[in-house]
């Protein structure tokens, strides 16, 4: 028996101290973490290739940090319940890719691990997309490390504008000319949905008259819906439907899906529509290709109005046992070689600004427009759980259905969705 | 004299059971009087089986249609496919992992069924046969398990499952949907379990019958009727439950359910129809062979022997 | 023996007893435990899964309990403040409750009839024709309720759907009318769509109801001289009132309770405030907010009214020697 254990204890010795040495990796933070695994959770369905792309990061994570990655798949459908459970259950992965609006959900409940130290210590600090940090920011603390995003601007059908001879709008009334040459052209198009379930659509408009949607006084938030401003973006957009019947009445309940859904069968000629929109719509539809392009969503009087950027971050939960090791693959994700792949297989930008450059020189109509709407005309939203309380109670959403369904005037309809935005938000 | 014939019960035609009194009716050729009104009778089941299937089957026409259409997913409505072909069923069985799924739901199901029909006639036999106390309590109780709404109980629940061990197993599953088919089945066997007469059984006891001879050539024909509507309903409950098994299994995919294949197909910013429609239409299928399995012991039942004693 | 009346469910001790059997005492001892025996095994999958559960939503009714408590595990008693917050909303008592009633009486009503119609008609059909439409009807049940609700969206969408296309072609429609705006036809599709969904349940079991009345008895009781109006009201309907009685309760109980129909349609999920029915708009005040101290305390009040509906429902169909 001695005889054989010997040679295996030296075995052992010598296979530690070989992995020792070998900890030292070419990340910046030097994790040996050997024999560990990190779970992480990434949303399904964002990269049709994730699988091929995953295992290339897990060999690649392994042989930076000796550490294992177990990657598992989760369905938008489900994936805040799954969150819920496993927060209450204590199943919680180390990272996991959260939207980003829930990043300061979890972070107010504090089930995320703060990673603020993590990211200047790597020196990345600058070269975050703002709006994106922003989001990922709770309480002066930043918990979501900008992973991807898309923005919405408008997506139009070049070949019908081409054929009307029009040009692309650039101010608030070339739009309404636009879609009223459109409507008169060609009956069975819809020049511009308004789709009535759909908030994101609406806040470029209130931005873009220079409204607010809530803001914080002091300690108390403050609706701007029924502002002046606000109320002037909001006439304008919904007006396109009532007054100049730009939309249609099927659009009063539709989603964002649904639009696309309507784009892709060839019935609407401009809408607004994210940045991952355009693969989405040459997959389902291959006839349009090369048919439609992007412009930034128009300011009043020219320039841009501000759109909402949405996209994901890559979060650590508190519960992780290892978090230096989490933090080297957030890294390892959102920057770099990475970084850049992702971007490139699903559609959507970088969340640093140093890889957008690529993007934002390109001269791809679909793709310069977002660039540019991204860079200079992002926005975002209060960072705050209670405001996501306001989205599941959809509030903007039941404030532009009721203006389209003629059940409340413009006015009627922002004071009050302005007061309960404001009940949820200070807590009732 | 039995009569296997699937005869009209007295509730659909009273006026032509053997009992009536026939004296006072017109005096008409019998034949003729008779084919005519079976003629009549059969046009007017046609048409209200006609009427039934359309009504029936239009939603599953649609789902059909776009089953069968490669171009589904450019927004689905069309009456006719655009493109025929088979590669949403194809995409859905391979890439959307669906044989997985459906071997591991006819795993749950089966194992349900089984599991709550056993259960459900062992507690309705006490319920329809014995009087205690609380018999009333009790079937109102098994009941309250319907009544909660499901979203509550997610959370708690799935710390229970957590504590017994049975997280992302089929076992922990299986035996939710039990607890969720038992009341129906408890409720539906103890009719029939009470319509069983009592002097049949001690009749076969005192042939020196065992137990379960008596239950099988006695008491299993005559509640086979609530048995298989206990059953087809057990397995439509495991078969297209959702919200449980997403909570259970969390992230063995190895081990999903049908219905939680088929919302994977609802993406956060667009919808894969075809493959929507080609999952539910393979979702629906086993459940009508399934039907057609165990519709043969609906006629209700008596095996010959039985009464003789 | 002639014996029209369905047999009385009271077991004594046995008339006859095999030779050498158990004392009377132990019998009696037997007799009491036996029920509760053969309970047994539901009763312990029922408690073991459910009724730590349950007292736990209970106890979170209790509290606010959100997203922050789940994570640090802590408790946060607020005695019955949630329990008020229900019933202060005006939007429960003048929209929620209203549609919900409605539509659940409307669904319970369709169903149950439509689907005795159909129990009615299978019975009277050929083996082969009733595998036919009983497989058609099982297509129906089955098809999951997400893809079934899509669908009828579809049938009805203001600009492609079929509805719609034949109006407007018969000349009957000028614009295209978005059918989901409007409480009471968004509500009228609903009820397509849950009646679809549900009628085959209720057609499944009354079918077996119906089947399963003895033939022996229709038969003992055809040679004692009963006329058929007697045998179908002394023999098959009160198997049948068991059967409906169930049918009935489990009907009422889940249309009560129906989300998914309604939260998938346009407008559905909270952007339209005129359809929310209680399954969306607990929803989306308690669980979509991460509110699960609400959301608990709306289930237990929903719970015990859908009890107190059963109990009442149990009273008016049933004898007491019935149940």
């Amino acid at each position: 028996m001695r005889k054989r254990t010997l040679p295996l204890a030296v075995l052992a010795t010598a296979a530690l101290g070989l992995t020792a040495c070998a900890g030292g990796g070419s990340g910046s933070g030097d994790v040996s973490a050997d024999g560990q695994t990190l779970t992480v959770w990434i949303m399904q369905g964002t990269n049709p290739d994730s699988e091929a792309f995953f295992k290339e990061v897990g060999s690649a994570f392994k042989k930076e940090t000796g550490a294992t990655l177990k990657v598992e798949y989760v369905q938008w459908a489900d994936a805040h319940d799954r969150f819920v459970t496993s927060i209450a259950g204590n199943t919680t992965p180390d990272v996991a890719e959260t939207g980003t609006t829930w990043t300061a959900e979890f972070a107010d409940a504090g089930a995320l691990a703060p990673i603020g130290d993590y990211v200047d210590k790597a020196g990345l600090k600058d070269d975050l997309v703002k709006g994106l940090a922003d989001s990922g920011t709770y309480d002066g603390e930043l918990y979501g490390m900008p992973w991807y995003a898309g923005v919405r601007s408008i997506v139009y059908r070049t070949d019908v504008f081409e054929e009307l001879g029009l040009k692309a709008p650039t101010t608030w009334q070339e739009i309404i000319d636009a879609g009223t040459a459109i409507k008169a052209a060609k009956p069975d198009m819809i020049p511009f949905p308004v789709p009535g379930d759909a908030e994101f659509t609406a806040y470029p408009w209130v931005w873009g008259a220079g409204g607010e949607v809530s803001e914080l006084d002091g300690d108390t938030w403050k609706s701007g819906l029924a502002s002046d401003d606000s109320r002037k973006g909001i006439q304008f957009w919904t007006d396109l439907a009532t007054k100049y019947d730009l939309s249609s009445s099927g659009a009063t309940t539709w989603k964002e899906t649904d639009v696309l859904d309507n784009f892709v069968q060839d019935k609407v000629a401009m809408a607004i529509m994210g940045s991952w929109t355009p693969a989405t719509i040459v997959q389902k539809n291959p006839e349009l290709e090369g048919k439609f392009a992007a412009i930034p969503i128009p300011g009043e009087d020219g320039g841009m109005s501000p759109s909402v950027l949405g996209g994901s971050h890559l979060s650590m939960f508190n519960t992780s046992k290892n978090k230096d090791l989490a933090f080297q693959f957030i890294e390892m994700m959102t920057t770099g070689k990475f970084a850049s792949e992702w971007a490139e297989q699903t559609g959507y930008f970088p969340g640093q600004t140093s890889l957008l450059s690529d993007s934002t020189e390109s001269d791809d109509p679909l793709v310069k427009p977002f660039a540019e709407q991204f860079v200079d005309g992002g926005a975002s939203l209060p960072v705050t759980p209670k405001f996501g309380a306001v989205q599941a109670k959809k509030t903007t959403n039941a404030m532009i259905q009721a203006i389209l369904s003629g059940s409340k005037s413009v006015d009627q309809a922002t004071t009050d969705a302005a007061k309960e935005m404001d009940d949820i938000m200070n807590g009732k | 004299m039995t009569t296997h014939a699937p005869a009209p019960t007295a509730a659909r035609r009273p006026a032509e059971g053997p009992g009536t009194d026939r004296s006072t009716k017109p005096q008409v050729p019998m034949h003729r009087k008779a084919s005519g009104r079976k003629i009549r009778s059969n046009t007017v089941k046609a048409i209200l089986v006609t009427l039934l299937l359309v009504f029936t089957l239009f939603p599953a026409y649609w789902m059909l249609s776009s089953a069968f259409d490669a171009q589904a997913s450019s927004g689905g409505q069309s009456f006719f496919p655009k493109e025929l072909s088979f590669t949403n069923f194809e995409s859905v069985l391979t890439d959307g992992g669906f044989a997985v799924f459906l071997r591991n739901s006819a795993i749950v199901a089966g194992a349900t069924v089984l599991i709550s029909a056993a259960v459900a006639l062992l507690a309705s036999v006490a319920v329809a046969r014995f009087r205690f106390k609380f018999r009333t309590a009790v079937l109102l109780m098994i009941l309250v398990v319907q009544m909660v709404p499901l979203e509550a109980l997610v959370i708690p629940l799935f710390v229970q499952i957590r504590d017994l061990q049975l997280l992302n197993t089929l076992l922990g599953l299986i035996i939710v949907y039990v607890a969720l088919a038992l009341p129906f089945g408890i409720w539906m066997l103890r009719g029939f379990v009470a319509a069983v007469p009592v002097e049949l059984e001690e009749a076969a006891f005192l042939d020196g019958a065992s137990w379960w001879r008596m239950f099988r050539s006695i008491m299993l024909p005559l509640v086979a009727p609530g048995l298989v509507a206990t059953s087809v309903f057990s397995f439509i409950t495991a078969w297209n439950e959702f919200i449980f098994a997403m909570t259970l299994l969390g992230g063995s995919t190895e081990n999903y359910t049908v219905a939680i294949g088929l919302k994977q197909f609802f993406g956060l910013n667009s919808n894969d129809w075809g493959s929507v429609m080609a999952a539910s239409t393979i979702i629906t299928i086993p459940v009508m062979i399934f039907f057609i399995l165990v519709q043969r012991r609906l006629s209700g039942g008596l095996v010959s022997g039985a009464v003789k004693g | 023996m002639s014996t029209l009346t369905p047999p009385t469910v009271t077991r004594e001790a046995p008339a006859s007893r095999v030779a050498g059997g158990p004392s009377p005492k132990r019998l009696r001892l037997l007799m009491r435990t036996r029920p509760w025996l053969l309970l047994a095994p539901a009763l312990l999958i029922l408690a073991v899964l459910l009724l730590w559960p349950l007292i736990r939503v209970v106890l979170f009714s209790l509290q606010d309990y959100g997203l922050r408590e789940i994570v640090s595990g802590d408790t946060n008693f607020n005695g019955g403040a949630n329990y008020a917050e229900v019933f202060a909303d005006p939007t429960l008592w003048t929209v929620v409750l209203p549609n919900t009633v409605f539509f659940a009486a409307a669904a319970v009503i369709g169903t149950v009839v439509l689907g005795t119609l159909v129990a009615l008609l299978m019975a009277n059909l050929g083996s082969f024709w009733r595998t036919i439409v009983g497989s058609a009807i099982m297509v129906a049940w089955a098809m999951p309720a997400v893809t079934g609700t899509y669908v009828w969206v579809w049938i009805f969408d203001a600009d492609r759907g079929i509805v719609n296309q034949t109006l407007m072609g018969l000349g009957l429609m000028d614009e295209p009318f978005n059918w989901f705006t409007n409480q009471f036809t968004f509500y009228g599709i609903a009820l397509l769509n849950v009646i679809h969904h549900g009628f085959p349940f209720v057609a499944i079991t009354v079918l077996a109801g119906l089947l399963g009345v003895s033939k022996e008895m229709l038969e003992a009781a055809e040679m004692d001289g009963a006329g058929a109006f007697r045998r179908f009201f002394q023999i098959t309907f009160p198997s049948l009132r068991q059967v409906f009685s169930v049918v009935i309760i489990l009907s009422t109980i889940w249309d009560f309770k129906v989300f998914a129909q309604i939260y998938l349609m346009p407008g559905g999920s909270g952007s339209n405030r005129e359809v929310l029915n209680l399954g969306v708009w607990s929803y989306v005040e308690s669980f979509g907010q991460n509110r699960y101290g609400f959301g608990s305390a709306i289930a237990v009040l929903l719970t015990l009214v859908l009890l107190g509906i059963t109990i009442v429902y149990i009273r008016a169909l049933m004898k007491e020697d019935e149940l």
